[in-house]
């Protein structure tokens, strides 16, 4: 049956805005300032085949992989054995997952009997054990980073509610009550969107839900597809470098070759480098998602969903056992890192084919920040996500100190970390002057956050990027600066690598600066009036090379 | 209308300046056009237009979006920002989120005061208030000498860290600034608002300081203005909360004014009708470009913690209200992947819907409304200004191409589009937060409310549709019939136990009084109505719960009363309360003295209509039917109820009433609306 146009718009609408309530109040309901300060989270609605037809847009890493665990799960348990008041869960790395933290719930909806959809959400958790509290730079396999769910099957009236799959969860993690808690944020979002489902069910009825559903994916696939066309066919080649493995060493290549044939894209990652003993390591799933967003910011306007038909377009091989899809049981907590470097390649290779649609390279890197204070009385956990500055555009500069492209955490306010957190106290958070890359455009500016630590037994956990190789400028513009980490300790500089664990004492200052993203054009033709107002914020571009 | 002193409302608009005057026995309504540059001659001008003389006014009450436009034109006053030494970025580093994810070139919202004007003050409060650094009063002063000595700002905001738990060196550094440049207006962030996050208090704090000059300035002039007329009555302007202030006062607090325009509105709304006994209602406020809807429960309007301008946050007290790019001049379209769309981009007031003859091309609602009949040639502005039929289907033609549908049917889809959002911004305000809308009776106004409502109302299962009269003015009446309203607060801190019940009463009392009084310095007569706040929280919390007291809660005030009323306010936020004895403690107390001002009487609302269109009947295209409707007038109905389909044709608006609908006027004037089953 063909829906009508408005019956189509209306219901297309209808789901996205379901979405964007689960993802609401997903983080209105959550108990760790991660999710209700930073919004690690995403929320989607998927049809009754189990494709994801609409997305709160909040993390674009985390939209990706919805598919894929939900996948997963289903190889075993078909849609055809679920049941009302089931649930599934996923978050294994090797199942379509991404890293352990992010666990993916699953709620099948039923109405009069029959499954009409199901509602997810995913949210980065605290803690989920492992060899050490909120992050484990150390681990040497995915065991060492935490408790892995595989996607199984549950009774949210059995399992759940107290029942043992919730104590099983419980004697594993350091924060049982956020961890619970944010689960039931979890649970309750899932419901909000069950109802909404529900209701345009009773409204339009079956027989105009689902051909409209099935349109919203052609939909975004009609529209990733004429974007596509509009590119000149060709094959492209790009690369891009992580600093090192975390233990030192020599850098890590990540090679895309990208082949614009029609309407349709390929992408390669042939070449690129084995994968490595450290945590670094890029799941499959995460791969793909990475490569996808990346087409879809450069090639397409902002405002197309995401969703599964997004995804007809583009087909992505990666050779099994490579940093890109590595083999069990390879750690994978700082996944995002090797993630960022895919966008990088895949851009450097679109820059040949489209270079007025691209940016030079920003910051591009997650960088974490945890820290985890043991008492008496049990663990508490901070942990916060830093981006830097975008790297600039063909007409603008780059956006400064702003969480990276793959994700879209946001800064945990001081005010609510220093009530959450008494063991640490924020003496600076502050753009980095003279870090954007100087050019026409100036790439964005990083920051700087220093902490005094408060009291003993505090440890310093980290991942991040760029300590060494900086974000190149694009024609002419000069590269970012580079990160930094250091402890300031008696009048003493001690300096930290990209990734370890680090442990802190009362007086200590922890200082972490995040880098800057690359200029674009010349710096002799920044327009007059922007430097003047340049000298006048003290925001000049960094210009060693 | 002659000895007897006036009562008026003037709302500034975009487009419109809107007139309400009222002597006790008649009302005037008069709408011209606004002058965006200077605010104040359009109202002047409107004053003029009604033939009012200004000395016989006895009340004025004004409404503008003059402090909306200075942030959105960033046409603000100059701002010297002092902050906490190692938050000098506080406004650039905003929340670290990028609101389009996959936006390569994304932009943060640009803040209202630039990096260099931004001043760092060693000093430092923790979470619990304790000081961590004093703030030394000789350097601070030297440096505040040394940042403003060089007469460039037109005032001051500070924003310290944890000053909503201790306000001390705020307080200490606006008294240095005070007495070190005594002319200099000074805004704090602890005065602002008592809440943690520290962006969004710097956010609204210097919003706050932005407009204050701009708002004082305009306050000042068109004081003056009013005074050469011969003016000497009180003049007030409406809050964001809905209440209005003495004008003198505003100029003081100008942060408040921010949101005034879409807050008459539902004032009007709930104002006008309550008399007919309707007190749960959503409002329905359409008008060029967008779409304000909001909930009323019990004959209050709720009010939302925080909202947005230009995309800077602001943590004000607002009348909560969702807004939606649906209005008149909305544009139906289609995107790349062959959707079919309705606004949010609008043709505006200039050029206008295709139908206006002024050079727009693309098809509006209006231009919809024009094709379907639901609007009629001769029905735009009491057919005083000339529309073309042709225009507005030349427009849709190559639309309706595009999707292999008739004109016709092209505009009735684009109609259903435009309810269609404007059901989802209802359901944003009234599902999602957990009420339902069949509750609730759909009160539509603005010049496009009445014709859509009773779809929209469908949708939504509602029953009833109530338009009140001056439906096309309402936010002017509502800026005549709002409350005056004043608020004082306390910072005391007390323990939430029996011992301390006493005490509590005495902090309430004691601002009852104050408030009372403030109001009878300024002679506003009435009986005074208090709305009492606690803020209240968990011990060992950093942020507080507002907790309402309602009167009956004051006679019998037990702690185990307030602990519960407390742990009520805090689920409904935060989805959580603690278990029962766990200590809580207030943290502040807030009372505003409200009065109720003279009432339009009934015999008053009936406003002629100025058209002289006579009954007819015509011929329309609704929802894929063909129809033959009764165009009538309002005052030919009666409280006997008529079948839809029937246009009705009202001062500034038209009122569709649908083929399942049935309508009647009830002994206020309200036309009602009724769903046939």
């Amino acid at each position: 049956m063909v829906v009508s146009p408005v019956d189509q718009a209306v219901i297309t609408r209808a789901l996205v805005a379901a979405a964007d309530e689960m993802g609401i109040k997903l983080i209105r309901s959550a108990h760790s300032p991660v999710v209700r300060e930073a919004q690690d989270c995403s929320a989607a609605i998927l049809d009754k085949d189990g494709r994801v037809v609409a997305q709160a847009e909040l993390i674009p890493i985390q939209l990706g992989s919805i598919t894929h665990t939900f996948k997963a799960c289903l190889k075993y348990h078909p849609l055809d054995t679920l049941r009302d008041g089931d649930f599934l869960i996923n978050n294994d790395p090797y199942s379509g997952g991404q890293h352990l933290p992010d666990i993916f719930l699953f709620t099948p909806i039923f109405m009069d009997g029959g499954l009409i959809g199901v509602t997810a959400t995913v949210v980065h958790h605290i803690d989920l054990g492992g060899g050490a509290p909120g992050l484990n730079p150390d681990a040497g396999d995915v065991h060492e980073e935490g408790i892995t769910l595989p996607p199984s099957r549950y009774s949210i009236e059995n399992d759940w509610k107290g029942g043992p799959f919730e104590r099983l969860i419980r004697a594993n993690v350091r924060m049982p009550d956020s961890t619970i808690g944010d689960l039931n944020a979890q649970f309750a979002a899932n419901a909000v969107g069950g109802e909404r489902l529900k209701d345009l069910y009773r409204k339009f009825g079956a027989e105009t839900i689902i051909p409209a559903m099935q349109e919203m994916l052609n939909y975004s696939e009609r529209r990733i597809r004429t974007a596509i066309l509009n590119a000149p066919d060709g094959t492209y080649s790009g690369q891009a470098w992580l600093d090192d493995d975390g233990r030192g060493g020599a850098p890590v290549l990540i090679k895309a070759e990208v082949i614009i044939k029609k309407d349709q894209i390929a992408v390669d990652f042939q070449g690129s480098s084995d994968q490595v003993r450290t945590n670094l390591n890029s799941p499959f799933a995460s791969s793909v998602s990475s490569a996808i967003a990346c087409i879809k910011a450069v090639l397409t306007d902002p405002d197309i969903p995401f969703n599964e038909g997004a995804e007809r377009a583009i087909t992505v091989k990666i050779p099994h056992g490579s940093i890109l899809n590595p083999k069990a049981p390879a750690p994978v907590r700082a996944r995002l890192l090797p993630s960022y470097r895919v966008v990088n390649a895949v851009m450097d290779a679109l820059s040949h084919a489209v270079p007025d649609r691209v940016i030079a390279p920003g910051f591009d890197t997650t960088s974490v920040s945890c820290l985890s204070h043991r008492k008496d009385t049990g663990y508490n956990i901070y942990l916060e996500i830093f981006g830097g500055g975008f790297g600039a555009g063909p007409d603008n500069d780059g956006c400064d100190a702003v969480d990276s492209m793959l994700s879209n955490c946001s800064n945990i306010p001081i005010e609510s970390m220093e009530s959450d957190y008494p063991f640490f106290r924020v003496e600076d958070y502050s753009l980095r002057s003279s870090s954007g890359g100087d050019g026409r455009n100036r790439g964005g500016m990083g920051f700087q956050r220093i902490y005094r630590i408060l009291e003993e037994d505090v440890t310093f956990a980290t991942y991040g990027d760029r300590f060494k190789i900086a974000p190149q400028g694009l024609k002419g513009g000069f590269p970012g600066a580079k990160a930094e980490t250091f402890v300031e300790r008696g009048g003493q500089k001690i300096p930290l690598e990209s990734k370890q664990h680090f442990s802190l004492l009362e007086g200590d200052r922890l200082v972490i600066r995040t880098g800057g993203g690359g200029g674009y054009g010349e710096p002799k033709d920044r327009a007059r009036d922007l430097k003047k107002q340049d000298i006048l914020n003290n925001v000049g571009g960094n210009i060693v090379q | 209308m002659s000895k007897d002193k006036f009562r008026v409302g003037i709302e500034v608009g975009g487009t419109f300046t809107d007139l309400i005057a009222s002597d006790g026995n008649k009302i005037k309504t008069i709408k011209v056009p606004s002058t965006p540059l200077r605010p104040d001659e359009g109202a002047m001008n409107a004053l003029l237009a009604a033939n009012i003389d200004a000395s016989m006014i006895k009340e004025l009450v004004h409404g503008s979006t003059v402090a909306t436009n200075a942030v959105l034109e960033r046409k603000g006053g100059r701002v010297c920002f002092f902050v906490t030494r190692g938050t000098r970025d506080l406004l650039l580093l905003q929340r670290h989120d990028r609101r389009s994810i996959y936006d390569l070139h994304y932009k943060k919202p640009e803040p209202v005061i630039p990096r260099h004007d931004t001043y760092e003050i060693t000093e430092r409060m923790s979470a619990d208030g304790s000081v961590v650094i004093n703030l030394d009063r000789i350097n601070a002063a030297e440096q505040v000498r040394n940042s403003l000595g060089n007469g460039r700002f037109d005032s001051v905001a500070i924003c310290f860290l944890h000053s909503y738990a201790n306000s001390d060196h705020e307080r200490i550094l606006e008294e240095i600034v005070h007495q070190e440049f005594p002319n200099l207006p000074v805004t704090c962030s602890c005065d602002v608002t008592r809440e943690f996050r520290e962006y969004e208090r710097a956010s609204t704090t210097t919003l706050a300081a932005y407009v204050q000059p701009v708002i004082a300035g305009y306050i000042k002039r068109f004081s003056k203005s009013l005074k050469e007329c011969g003016f000497k009555g009180r003049f007030s302007i409406m809050q964001s909360n809905g209440g209005r202030m003495p004008a003198e006062a505003m100029a003081k607090n100008a942060i408040a004014a921010l949101f005034s325009g879409p807050a008459a509105g539902v004032v009007g709304a709930i104002r006008g009708i309550s008399s007919s006994g309707y007190n749960n209602l959503i409002t329905l406020d359409m008008g060029g470009t967008s779409t304000d809807v909001s909930l009323v429960s019990n004959g209050e309007s709720k009010l939302a913690p925080m909202t947005m301008i230009d995309g800077l946050p602001v943590k004000t007290p607002v009348i909560d209200i969702a807004t939606v790019g649906a209005g008149g001049g909305s544009i139906a379209w289609n995107d790349d992947g062959g959707l079919m769309r309705v606004g949010p981009r609008s043709a505006g007031a200039n050029p206008g819907p295709a139908c206006y003859g002024r050079g727009g091309t693309e098809p509006t609602v209006t231009d919809a409304h024009l094709i379907r009949g639901t609007l009629q040639a001769d029905s735009f502005l009491g057919g005083h200004m000339d529309v073309d039929i042709q225009l507005a289907k030349d427009a849709f033609a190559k639309l309706g191409e595009f999707f292999e549908l008739s004109v016709e049917e092209m505009a009735d889809n684009t109609i259903r589009l435009a309810e269609a959002n404007i059901v989802r911004a209802i359901q944003q305000i009234s599902t999602e937060r957990g009420s339902d809308p069949r509750d609730f009776v759909l009160v539509p106004f603005g010049g496009a409310g009445p014709l859509h409502a009773a779809r929209v109302a469908e949708d939504l299962n509602i029953e009833k549709v109530v338009v009140p009269p001056n439906a096309g003015v309402l936010s002017a009446c509502g800026l005549l019939l709002s409350d005056h309203i004043h608020y004082r607060t306390k910072t005391r801190r007390l323990a939430l136990i029996d011992d301390n019940i006493k005490n509590i009463r005495s902090v309430i009392v004691e601002l009852e009084n104050e408030t009372s009084n403030y109001l009878n310095s300024l002679k506003i007569k009435g009986k005074i109505v208090y709305d009492k706040v606690l803020e209240m929280r968990y011990v060992g919390q950093a942020f507080e719960v507002s907790v309402d007291i309602k009167n009956e809660d004051i006679k019998k005030l037990t702690a185990q009363r307030l602990s519960e009323l407390f742990a009520k306010a805090h689920h409904q936020i935060f989805e959580f309360s603690k278990i029962e004895g766990d200590p809580v403690e207030i943290i502040s107390f807030r009372v505003g003295a409200q009065i109720n001002p003279e009432t339009l009487s009934t015999n008053e609302t009936g406003a002629t209509c100025s058209s002289t269109l006579g009954s007819k009947r015509i011929k329309m295209t609704e929802r894929g039917k063909r129809l033959t409707a009764d165009v009538k007038e309002r005052a030919n109905l009666s409280s006997e109820p008529v079948n839809g389909p029937m246009l009705i044709q009202d001062v500034n608006s038209t009122i569709f009433v649908p083929q399942e609908w049935k309508v009647s006027k009830d002994a206020q004037d309200n036309i009602i609306l009724v769903k046939v089953n």
